[in-house]
């Protein structure tokens, strides 16, 4: 009966079963030393420090300093935010970088998804003919992006998670059902000038 | 969804904790508490009562999946939040944690996981059992050797 101090350690005692564990314990010092070390060892096993812990961010925690970070890159037009873990950010850059000929016609474009618990987000829409896009995670941050030039009108498109879960982006308000009984999300990029 | 949500709370640091310590890897770890919510949201979110023994379930093939792969080298993580700490107890538990960590890693699987599922503290022998397919007797006598092993273990100074 060693294994009453583990059981002990995991709360899987009953009633008979504790006495047993009180007079063994009072009975044997090896015993005592014994559970005690492996108490001990126990607490170091589960203490975690605070830089390991799980980095997949809270709203709350997260936000602020997200928000920093696109004040300093874009001038958001959409940004609004979920109260859930799959919240989801959809922004869009409306200044032309205009460089070339090419570029005039298009408006650089970003897309964030707040998506910790997938392991996979692809974009699709109809400005790549509905193929799919892989979008690269952020870091560890649970957040997913793709930078695209999008030509100037009426754009629709959706997120691919794990390769077969779609969704309009949930934060977007624009929507329009597709034949197929899902939703895609609507965005209208202005011409240039 | 609202059911998933506070499931998703409650059960992310005893998860990620188990796989952390499945797994040795910080990031591998952080990448696979994802992967199983998703695998477990994907397949499973019909079921109506949220299961935890499922979802270690679904985590614990997610990780055997990954021992499968080439390994990945990540960048460790950063020492932000330890900055604000006492720096020498911070170093000090951190080698101590590295220590049972990199002891853990030298057992074999079945205890290591053993020690893995319990150290989120949060799962019951019965689950336990359940989830590695063993009687929860047996589950009691195995737990009790691979902590004995580990101590033998770090008390030879991780040899």
């Amino acid at each position: 009966m060693d294994y009453l101090s583990s059981m002990y350690i995991d709360n899987e005692l009953n009633l008979g079963e504790k006495v047993q564990f009180i007079e063994k314990i009072r009975s044997e010092e090896e015993f005592f030393q014994e559970t005690v070390g492996l108490l001990k060892q126990e607490k170091v096993l589960r203490t975690q420090p605070e830089r390991l812990k799980l980095l997949i961010p809270a709203e709350s925690r997260i936000r602020p300093s997200l928000k920093r970070w696109i004040g300093n890159l874009f001038r958001p037009m959409i940004y609004v935010g979920s109260g859930f873990a799959l919240a989801a950010l959809f922004l869009f850059n409306l200044t032309p970088e205009l460089t070339d000929a090419t570029d005039q016609l298009t408006t650089a474009g970003r897309f964030v998804i707040f998506e910790p618990a997938v392991s996979r987000v692809e974009l699709t829409g109809t400005f790549n003919g509905w193929q799919r896009m892989e979008m690269k995670q952020i870091g560890t941050t649970g957040y997913w992006e793709l930078n695209l030039r999008l030509p100037a009108g009426e754009h629709r498109f959706a997120y691919i998670l794990d390769g077969s879960r779609r969704m309009a982006d949930p934060t977007h308000p624009a929507r329009e059902k597709d034949d197929f009984g899902g939703e895609n999300s609507v965005v209208t990029i202005p011409l240039s000038t | 969804m609202e059911k998933y949500d506070v499931f998703y709370k409650s059960s992310k640091d005893g998860l990620f904790a188990y796989l952390l310590r499945m797994t040795g890897d910080y990031h591998l770890a952080c990448d696979l508490v994802q992967e199983s919510f998703a695998r477990y949201l994907h397949r499973y979110s019909n079921i109506g009562q949220a299961s935890r023994s499922l979802l270690y379930t679904i985590a614990r093939n997610a990780a055997m999946d990954a021992f499968r792969k080439p390994k990945t080298e990540y960048f460790e993580p950063e020492d932000h939040a330890d900055q604000k700490n006492n720096p020498e107890q911070t170093v000090e538990d951190r080698q101590t944690y590295e220590r049972v960590l990199a002891a853990i890693q030298q057992m074999g699987i079945f205890d290591r996981e053993l020690l893995a599922l319990l150290s989120g503290a949060d799962l019951s022998y019965t689950e336990i059992g359940g989830i590695m397919n063993i009687s929860e007797a047996n589950v009691k006598v195995k737990v009790h050797r691979a902590r004995i092993r580990l101590k033998e273990i770090l008390s030879d100074g991780g040899k």
